[in-house]
């Protein structure tokens, strides 16, 4: 027996299964606002069981194998936009040039989904939860839209406009996410959930050490992540690390204005982003 | 809205390949359980979270009520069911029962599947890292630490042959 009642079922639509990226961009043109992309799908098969998204045609990008690739080149790690969440995890080249990026992508959903979520489909949701966003702004990453006319890159930050909004236009998707390869990368994303598994606050942190750079993204606490670097969190190379990661968490609860919403106050995520960006912080710099 | 056709998938299921007439719209959930009779996936959430109605999707563990039927398309999919004919998921079942890894019963059958990928991908799997491995499925009867045993216990009928 089956349920009827639109929480359990999907709307109709008809289903579009493109084998190249070409082809996916043509359909994208032609059913431009009566389609929808599908990529791991986990928040679009929701968003439709709840009918909050009722497309006519629903575009599934499983099928192209051009976006499911890393490669190393000039301009750093391309990542493309259908890469798994466990696929990240166990990529070599990403746990050594992206560390950032593969402890984010372990918070991703559970273990389950992390076989279906992409890095493509965490980004472009824009919920002020997504894991990929934080990780990618902290490693200064571009992303690379194409529609059927054009292709464009964005720097990572430009991405979500809003709760749930991205920048990309009807015809258009995310189909690399290139991160710079600058050497010597050490970084930590730390996740604070609360009992229901929901997420209070995210914090990222990449940093160069080489180049004495780093940069810090707290995430989970607006539509936007917060973005600071080492300017912005006046760390001082010269002064003990302790005293450094004192006034940087100090910076970050005066400059966070997290939303109060039924999962926590505006207090406690701030509370949360001053202590998880001491913690990242320690685990990336060492200090007691 | 577009005009839904029934589509015609074939589907490996438990070692039959069936020929299955699907609607765009339709749950692989709703295909394994309503057409095919397959109770063992069992629908709870229908939202991904508890992980009741794990399959093996070519052998990679899926929430059956997040996937499409018609993106499992020439695909092969094993449930509890189909972990009958391998020794190794056998006593792995038996190893549940033994350690008493249930107490409704609800959630055993995507525990044991997803419990049996884990152990066939790396059966020497650390315990800090199985626990992380099934935290897709919730058991609302609280017996994790039963069914870590009972898998834990499992590991040595997996070690001896590698392929499944």
């Amino acid at each position: 027996m089956s349920f009827t009642t639109p929480y359990f079922t999907l709307p109709k639509f008809v289903y579009l299964k493109p084998s190249t990226l070409e082809e996916a961009l043509s359909m994208l043109k032609q059913y431009k606002g009566k389609a929808k992309v599908k990529a791991g799908g986990i928040m679009l098969i929701n968003l439709m069981k709840e009918r909050q998204i009722v497309p006519e045609y629903v575009i599934d990008l499983k099928n192209i194998k051009e976006l499911k690739t890393i490669n190393i080149t000039q301009r750093g790690v391309e990542i493309g936009s259908m890469v798994t969440a466990i696929e990240l995890q166990n990529s070599k080249e990403i746990k050594e040039l992206c560390p950032t990026l593969a402890k984010a992508a372990s918070f991703m959903g559970d273990r389950t989904l992390q076989h279906t979520v992409t890095l493509g489909g965490n980004i472009s949701v824009a919920m002020p939860s997504t894991d990929g966003l934080t990780a990618l702004m902290s490693m200064d990453s571009m992303l690379e839209i194409k529609s059927a006319e054009e292709r464009r890159f964005i720097h990572s930050s430009e991405l979500v406009i809003g709760l749930g909004k991205n920048s990309l236009k009807e015809d258009e998707i995310i189909t690399k996410i290139i991160v710079p390869y600058n050497g010597d990368v050490k970084g930590t994303y730390l996740k604070f959930l609360n009992a229901s598994e929901v997420a209070i606050a995210t914090v990222a942190v990449t940093a160069h050490l080489n180049k004495k750079k780093f940069a810090l993204v707290v995430g989970a606490l607006a539509p936007k992540p917060y973005y600071f670097n080492n300017e912005s969190l006046q760390w001082n190379w010269e002064e003990p690390v302790s005293v450094n990661i004192q006034r940087a968490s100090e910076i970050v609860s005066k400059t966070v204005e997290p939303m109060s919403d039924v999962v926590a106050s505006s207090e406690y995520r701030k509370h949360i982003s001053k202590v998880l960006t001491a913690r990242a912080l320690k685990e990336v710099f060492g200090g007691e | 809205m577009g005009v839904n056709k029934l589509k015609t998938i074939s589907l490996k299921v438990n070692g039959v390949t069936k020929e299955i007439a699907v609607e765009d719209n339709e749950l692989l959930l709703n295909t394994l359980r309503d057409k095919l009779g397959i109770t063992s996936v069992k629908a709870a959430c229908w939202r991904g979270e508890c992980g009741l109605c794990t399959v093996l999707l070519d052998g990679i563990p899926v929430k059956s009520c997040m996937t499409l039927s018609v993106e499992a398309d020439g695909k092969e999919v094993i449930t509890a069911e189909g972990l009958y004919s391998d020794e190794r998921a056998k006593k792995l079942m038996e190893s549940f029962v033994k350690h008493g890894a249930l107490q409704c019963g609800f959630c055993t059958p995507a525990f044991v599947v997803t419990s049996h990928y884990v152990l066939s991908k790396n059966p020497e799997i650390d315990g800090e890292e199985l626990k992380k491995e099934l935290n897709g499925v919730i058991c609302r009867c609280g017996t994790y630490y039963q069914i870590y045993d009972a898998v834990k216990d499992a590991e040595k009928y997996y070690k001896k042959e590698k392929s499944y």
